[in-house]
């Protein structure tokens, strides 16, 4: 280095020292915690601009070249059309321009050329698309719930598609978050996938036990604390779940008080309220008419053959007192089809004045049999039905046979007694065909309930040749079970129009207590604690049991205040690192004294007063930072300047760098021809399944559906997708703020031999072939829609060479493959 | 315990402006002004993007150069192998005395049951194991028991990632990401960190065991087996070797004219360098895996020659673990068994406990001694420690009305065996019918911190910083079993 760059190098030192006053770990060491005056927690203020210069474009400019001068360097010229107009298109919209959009921009003269492609990108749809990733990363949405079942939550796609509709009618960031966090009290239902993005075991994978119930209801809050905390605040609020912060002004009651924001929030489907639920609504009545009529020839049927009602799911039996020691119930079918299953048989004694018991139960004597039972994870035995857990809830398991088909269960009683009453607990397997009888004291079984004198279930799936009726003749048996099916499926119907279209997100029950917690031990409670934000950013003002709404409305006001000190500075910085690779501030999900301090203090502040003061709309941000002379520089590497600032934080060219996983695919299919432009609704498959844990296939080959954008592919958490994986496509585990853009082997053994790269070689070639004549004309169009520009002389001459031995296809293998393919110039 | 804090990041990317640097000491005075780059770092030595592979330098002086982990999944009940009981067999059919009626991860406990394997002096330290494991049990010399496990749920996924990860969450770095983002890699041809799955399928928590979290893309563990290869390794079928070579030719030409555009930045050399790794290991990776290359009495000793195909299977897969660490892949991750199955694949023997094990452990012993076996006659032994581990245990009692036990997170065993490890040794104890760790009560993270330890590693100074936090594989906890060591 000589000994100007190390003058440089020193200024440039003094200069973010001078900046930074408490930079060093030693300094900040002293800082008290608790101390509001962090830089991120005073509110913005629109500073006071730099000198212009005829090199700047704009306001951003000015600070931009501040800075640099500060460091002892210079900014970089302009780049040429040609490369602007790729760089807006993979920034902006994540697919690389056409040839012939490249032209017409190129031979375009005229002064305001970049500013109305500047406008006509924004305006494109496929902006939506492209940004609507990051955020999604952010808070690492997925569309199945994580941990070992990984199952899918269906119908939770509409979220990403209102992220994609809200970005693309440039929604207002202050209302873009205020409806994520109570959208229901908007009527946007959709926006709600927001606080349930992150993983949650289910219900069935939580331990039986009382601490493990509460340690998870514990991990499905902090999940909705990391979210908020982290995309719109940028603060670490889940490191107070144990202890105050060990680093940011953030006590362990403030974590609590922000779970109580949310106490009342499960993870579940709501109502999608808007048009198609309209239409629902409108359609509900007709079918309603329609099951009214199906039932009432349903019940003149049953009047005409002298059939009772049929079974319920808890069904009692009566009938004349009898003196018995045993009763067994004979199953000849169920419901389903499958394994007869049962959680509990009763059977009571008659009254007689007294009280009537419960006989069968084991605490009473009473002990089951069954002809078998499965064997499953847990217990399906029949102890199960005289253990007087009636259901699920609890400990209560049900018995259940082992096989499909006939099967029976038989209570023995610890004396004989006299009853007149036998109610059984539907286990799942319905039983829908049986019979019960009574061991009389002298021996011999009498039959004293039975099935074949009522009306099949709605739910009974037998055909009608496999129904019988005592009485009934078979014709009129098939008619019934005809009209039943009709009636069963019309109230379906009903049922599904009734609760109208459904997305997955957060639903409100009223508010459990929320305490705190001794070191975050869910069995140690101490006080209550009331909704709040953390103490340092001010307060919600709200009491110990204010309503469920009433919290997320308070707090969404809290989040959207012109004055608020992260809201605006968080998400402007989100912004900027996806237009220049980096952040103004290089942590963006963490603005606390752990994360990184701003490059450009000055120029962070700006942009958050400037975006507010434009009514929080996003693309007034993206345009203001897409006209700046920063923006356009060229991508050259300067020496001078690579040896004091290799990584660009001061911006003194635009770094380039490797796009991300889903801009690759979405390229290759659009080199190839293929990409399909259609927009919203449920999501392609990468694998043969859509959830669970057990081995996920992938596709190998894709239709029409599965060659949309990534976005549109089905989200599965902690699941890597072939290829794109590789390339940092995260895998909605933790929320990822900013990729990493690694380069490994694999990327290069993925696109140099999958089926899929290979495809699309093959037929990003055929539609080379159809849209040009002559080798060299070919080769010359292929590496237009590859890279944007024509060969040189030299590229052209290899390239030819190789189409002339190996066929297009090879040299397509090469572009795809090729680095100029996947950077941003 | 401390936490390192990160500096702030600087506008200089130090090893750059070291390498740069011809006036030395001034230099070095600003570098040290200027504190680290932007970029990560492990050990104090900073990752280069281009090679983050690169042998890096451990803490201390290391005891094992290599690590295989042997993963059970599923939950290996340590009651009916490796942790003899005696008042088990005496009290069998009876209720637990204190704990009648517990209830566990799914419900209601009924009464104690005994060993369902005979249990057998093996060795000459007469360490009781049962007949279910046999040949590992008659390797009991080489082994150092650890009874005293205990995690901190009772769900198999969460469970299966914090022996893994050290968190019960998804999302956090694997041990071996840890391990290569520390150390690099010494081979230039293979993945640093493979992970072999089972042959009947993933493990519960599946890529999780082995992601990179937050970490480098470049330290997650790639997954290959005998009986699934890496994937895209191979050219396609149509593209002959004539036209791929033209290819790659032409694809350098294209590279180096775009590179030569961009002097200097480091992530497009590094582009150009992984196209030449991949095709180094296009080669070595098909050289690595082939097992079938073994001669028959190799084969034979790890049961690779079985008619029992899932046997064989996993015997090929032991066979690949030895090969892999000779051929310097320092970690590898060995799975026996596969996701939630009723126990049907793996080890979560709920209900038909005695029956599903037979099966499994026919699978497991054979080939897991034979790797033993042959590691110590290679002498491989002294330089790789082996770690056989679960996710958690299972209960002495059996399910109310299954013939099978439930989770068991208050204690289990896990065993160690090779470099730096002391053996034969038995640490740590559950109570008289295995139900709780009582002696030397551990958690996965003290296994973590003597894991690290033993490879030179402290397990305290191996951070990473994630969304405001110098993360750790052993989060603020973890003991390094100074007891265990040699």
């Amino acid at each position: 280095m000589n000994t100007s760059a190390t003058l440089k190098l020193l200024l440039l030192t003094l200069a973010l020292s001078a900046s930074h006053p408490a930079r060093g770990d030693e300094t900040r060491d002293d800082e008290a915690r608790g101390d509001a005056q962090w830089w991120s927690l005073r509110p913005p203020s629109r500073p006071d601009l730099p000198p212009d210069h005829h090199w700047c474009e704009g306001e951003i400019d000015r600070f931009v070249l501040a800075r640099l001068r500060e460091g002892g360097l210079e900014p970089s010229d302009r780049a040429d059309a040609r490369t602007l107009i790729r760089r807006l298109w993979l920034v902006l919209l994540g697919v690389p321009p056409s040839p012939e959009e490249v032209e017409s921009f190129v031979a375009n003269s005229a002064p305001d050329r970049w500013a109305r492609l500047v406008d006509r990108a924004l305006d494109d749809p496929r902006y939506g698309e492209r940004w609507a990733q990051h955020w999604l990363d952010v808070i690492r949405w997925a569309e199945t719930a994580g941990f070992e079942t990984n199952n899918p939550r269906e119908k939770a796609w509409p979220y990403r598609d209102w992220v994609i509709r809200s970005l693309n009618a440039d929604k207002p960031y202050d209302r873009f978050v205020r409806e994520q966090i109570a959208g229901d009290t908007v009527g946007e239902d959709a926006a709600l996938g927001f606080l349930v993005a992150g993983p949650a075991n289910l219900e069935g994978q939580i331990g039986e036990d009382e601490a493990s119930i509460r340690q998870a209801r514990q991990d499905e809050l902090d999940e909705v604390i990391g979210t908020v905390g982290q995309a719109v605040l940028g603060l670490t609020l889940q490191c107070a779940r144990c202890h105050d912060h060990k680093f940011d002004p953030i006590s362990q009651r403030d974590y609590y008080a922000m779970q109580s924001v949310f106490a009342g929030l499960r993870y579940g489907h709501r109502r999608l309220r808007g048009a198609e639920d309209d239409a629902w609504i409108a359609k509900a009545p007709d079918v309603a008419r329609r099951a009214e009529s199906l039932g009432a020839r349903l019940e003149s049927m049953r009047v005409k053959h002298g059939l009772r009602g049929p079974l319920a799911d808890v069904q009692e039996e009566t009938f004349d007192p009898t003196s018995t020691g045993r009763v067994r119930m004979k199953i000849r079918a169920t419901a389903s089809g499958g394994s007869a299953s049962l959680f509990e048989l009763q059977v009571w004694t008659a009254k007689r004045g007294g009280e009537s018991r419960n006989v069968a139960l084991a605490s009473s004597g009473g002990s089951a049999t069954a002809s078998s039972f499965a064997l499953e994870n847990q217990t399906r035995h029949p102890d199960n039905l005289v253990d007087g857990e009636l259901d699920s809830t609890g400990t209560g398991w049900p018995w259940k046979a082992a096989k499909a088909g006939p099967a029976w269960v038989e209570v023995t009683l610890r004396e004989p007694a006299v009853i007149d009453r036998i109610v059984w607990y539907g286990g799942g397997g319905m039983p829908v065909d049986y019979e019960i009888e009574t061991r009389s004291p002298s021996g011999g079984w009498k039959r004293v309930a039975h099935t074949r004198d009522r009306l099949p279930r709605g739910d009974d799936g037998r055909a009608a040749d496999r129904v019988s009726l005592e009485g009934v003749r078979a014709t009129d048996v098939a008619e019934i079970v005809r009209v039943n099916k009709e009636l069963a499926a019309a109230r379906a119907e009903h049922a599904r129009l009734s609760a109208g279209p459904q997305v997955f997100g957060a639903t409100f029950a009223s508010p459990d207590p929320v305490w705190l917690l001794e070191r975050g031990d869910p069995m140690r409670r101490l006080e209550r604690v009331a909704s709040d934000v953390p103490a340092s950013l001010g307060s919600l003002g709200l009491e110990l049991d204010a309503g469920e709404a009433r919290r997320r409305v308070a707090l969404a006001r809290h989040l959207t205040r012109r004055d608020h000190p992260l809201t605006a500075r968080v998400v402007v910085n989100r912004i900027w690192q996806h237009h220049f690779g980096g952040g103004l501030v290089l942590t963006p999900s963490d603005f606390g004294r752990m994360g990184a301090r701003p490059s450009h203090p000055l120029l962070l502040d700006w942009l958050a007063v400037e975006l507010v003061d434009r009514g929080w709309s996003l693309k007034a941000l993206h345009r203001t930072i897409l006209r700046s002379a920063t923006f356009r520089q060229s991508s050259r590497p300067r020496t001078e300047a690579i040896d004091v600032d290799a990584d660009c934080r001061l911006l003194w060219r635009f770094a380039p760098r490797r796009v991300e996983a889903e801009v690759i695919r979405d390229s290759i299919l659009a080199a190839s021809g293929t990409l399909n432009p259609d927009r919203f609704g449920p999501g392609f498959d990468f694998f043969r399944q859509k959830g669970g844990l057990s081995d996920y296939h992938p596709h190998e080959t894709f239709d029409e559906r599965g060659r949309r954008r990534m976005i549109y592919a089905t989200k599965i958490r902690m699941q890597a997708v072939d290829i794109f994986s590789a390339f940092d496509c995260p895998d909605a585990g933790r929320m990822t703020a900013r990729r990493s853009r690694s380069v490994t082997p694999l990327q290069a053994l993925s696109l140099l031999n999958s089926p899929f790269a290979n495809r699309h070689a093959r037929l990003f070639a055929g539609r080379v072939e159809r849209e040009e004549e002559g080798l060299d004309r070919r080769v010359a169009r292929a590496v237009r829609i590859a890279f944007g520009r024509s060969p040189d002389a030299g590229e052209a001459a290899r390239l030819s060479k190789l189409a002339m031995e190996h066929g297009l296809e090879a040299v397509c293998r090469v572009l795809l493959n090729a680095s100029e393919f996947v950077y941003v110039p | 315990m401390t936490i390192r804090r990160r500096p702030p990041p600087s506008l200089l990317d130090r090893r750059r402006f070291l390498s740069r640097t011809a006036d030395g000491l001034g230099c070095i005075a600003l570098a040290s002004l200027l504190s680290t780059s932007s970029g990560v770092r492990a050990n104090d030595a900073e990752i280069d993007d281009t090679n983050p592979y690169a042998p890096r330098p451990p803490h201390f002086v290391p005891r094992a150069k290599n690590v295989i982990v042997v993963q059970c999944s599923g939950a290996l009940s340590h009651v009916d192998t490796f942790d003899f009981k005696p008042d088990l067999i005496r009290h069998d059919g009876k209720p637990i005395p204190g704990n009648e009626k517990l209830v566990s991860f799914q419900g209601e406990n009924g009464n104690l049951r005994r060993p369902l394997w005979k249990f057998r002096p093996r060795g000459e330290c007469a360490k009781q194991v049962s007949d279910l494991v046999p040949r590992i049990g008659e390797l009991a010399d080489e082994l150092c028991f650890i009874h005293s496990l205990t995690t901190r749920t009772n769900t198999h996924g969460p469970a299966e990632n914090v022996i893994s990860t050290g968190f019960a969450f998804d999302g956090f770095p694997s041990m071996g990401a840890w391990f290569t983002y520390a150390l690099g890699s010494e081979n230039r041809d293979l993945p640093a960190f493979v992970a072999i799955e089972d042959p009947r399928g993933m493990p519960q928590s599946g890529p999780n065991n082995w992601a990179n979290g937050f970490l480098p893309a470049a330290f997650q563990g790639t997954p290959f087996s005998s009986t699934k290869p890496i994937r895209f390794l191979a050219r396609p079928d149509r593209v002959t070797s004539a036209n791929d070579v033209a290819v790659r030719d032409a694809l350098a030409f294209l590279n180096d004219r775009h590179q030569e555009r961009f002097a200097g930045d480091q992530q497009l050399r590094a582009r150009v360098a992984s196209y030449e790794l991949a095709a180094r290991m296009q080669v070595s990776v098909p050289e690595a895996a082939g097992v079938d290359r073994e001669p028959e009495h190799v084969q034979r000793l790890y049961g690779a020659d079985s008619a029992n195909r899932t046997k064989a299977s996993f015997a090929r897969n032991c066979i690949l673990a030895r090969r892999l660490v000779e051929r310097g892949v320092r970690f590898v991750q060995l799975f026996n068994g596969a996701y939630a199955s009723g126990g049907r694949i793996n080890w979560d023997g709920h209900s038909r406990l005695q029956e599903q094990y037979d099966v499994h452990g026919e699978v497991l012993d054979q080939p897991v001694a034979g790797l033993l076996a042959d590691l110590r006659q290679r002498g491989l032994l002294e330089s790789t420690l082996v770690v056989f581990c679960t996710e958690f245990g299972r209960m002495p009692m059996f399910q109310a009305g299954t013939y099978g036990r439930d989770h068991n997170p208050f204690g289990f065993t896990a065993w160690l065996a090779g470099a730096g490890v002391r053996a034969p040794y038995t640490f740590g104890a559950t109570d008289a019918f295995g139900f709780k760790a009582e002696k030397d009560v551990i958690t996965v993270h003290d296994l973590h911190a003597t894991i690290l330890h033993l490879l030179g590693i402290d397990h305290e100074n191996l951070t990473f910083y994630h969304n405001g936090i110098e993360r750790r594989l052993t989060d603020v906890h973890g003991r390094v079993l100074t007891e265990i060591l040699v």
